[in-house]
């Protein structure tokens, strides 16, 4: 692997980023083939930079800054067209700056639209979504807010999501 | 991001990059190299005909890692750093993700 993980990190979040990966095992790992070609598929995103929509209820910082082995572990929809003028970004382990200058830096939903536009996909997604990163015990993450996720998706006839890692 | 992790976890399709946090598209405003990073990453979907499937997107960071870090010197540290910097017993709990029960925390080992 030419790619290094870990360059960006600092010393201390680059040991335990190393002291997670060694503990992990991998279970089975699900997989559906991708049935049409990537030009007819409807593309959504989910970025786990913590974006919420002004009018939404941000991702909670408070009760991370009371408990800061909890992490919020809800979702937000964040609708096409939305532009870092409308959102907050709210995760406490990122600088948050690039994200309020440019939303497409984490969640790229106009350059998705412009591959749309040069068919590369055939249609992005109306309604996208953002998670918030920092989630040591991923319990709620996986049993509720996954499938919640995954519900919306269906109903919106999404062929395909690309989870952006902030 | 962290691809090492990621695929210690298991994922279906993965694409790696190595760009700082935070800036896993590129930098604001380079919307050509946004795409560019956007295309590569969705063009891994046809590609891939099994699980943990990876790809190495041929992107470089245009800048030395000091530098990307330096930019956010003034990000104060998140709140379990904080914690863990006042009470570095507690390391051994993030690096294992063994969440202590309240009076662990509080009680020096």
């Amino acid at each position: 692997m030419s790619i290094d993980s870990y360059r960006f990190l600092d010393f201390a979040t680059r040991q335990v980023m190393k002291a997670w990966a060694s503990r992990e095992r991998a279970d089975v790992i699900p997989f559906t083939p991708l049935t049409k070609p990537l030009n007819e598929c409807t593309v959504a995103l989910v970025s786990t930079a913590g974006i919420a929509c002004q009018g939404d209820r941000p991702f909670d910082q408070e009760r991370e800054r009371r408990d800061p082995w909890w992490g919020d572990p809800s979702f937000r929809v964040i609708p096409m067209g939305t532009t870092e003028a409308d959102v907050r970004v709210c995760h406490l382990h990122i600088d948050p700056r690039f994200a309020q200058a440019d939303l497409d830096v984490v969640l790229p939903m106009r350059r998705l639209t412009e591959l749309a536009q040069q068919g590369v996909i055939r249609q992005a997604a109306a309604r996208h979504y953002s998670i918030m990163g920092y989630i040591l015990e991923p319990d709620v993450l996986v049993h509720e807010t996954a499938p919640a996720i995954a519900e919306r998706m269906h109903a919106d006839g999404i062929d395909a999501a690309a989870l952006v890692p902030a | 991001m962290i691809p090492d992790l990621t695929r210690a976890v298991g994922v279906p399709r993965l694409a790696g990059i190595s760009y700082p946090l935070g800036r896993p598209l590129g930098s604001p405003h380079d919307h050509d190299g946004q795409r560019a990073v956007l295309r590569a990453l969705l063009e891994v979907l046809p590609r891939a005909t099994d699980p943990d499937t990876y790809v190495e997107l041929p992107f470089v960071w245009p800048d030395t890692p000091a530098h990307a870090r330096n930019e956010s010197r003034d990000i104060p540290p998140s709140p379990i750093v904080e914690l863990v910097m006042r009470k570095p017993w507690l390391l051994p709990n993030l690096y294992s993700g063994r969440i202590p029960r309240r009076e662990e925390e509080v009680c020096a080992s």
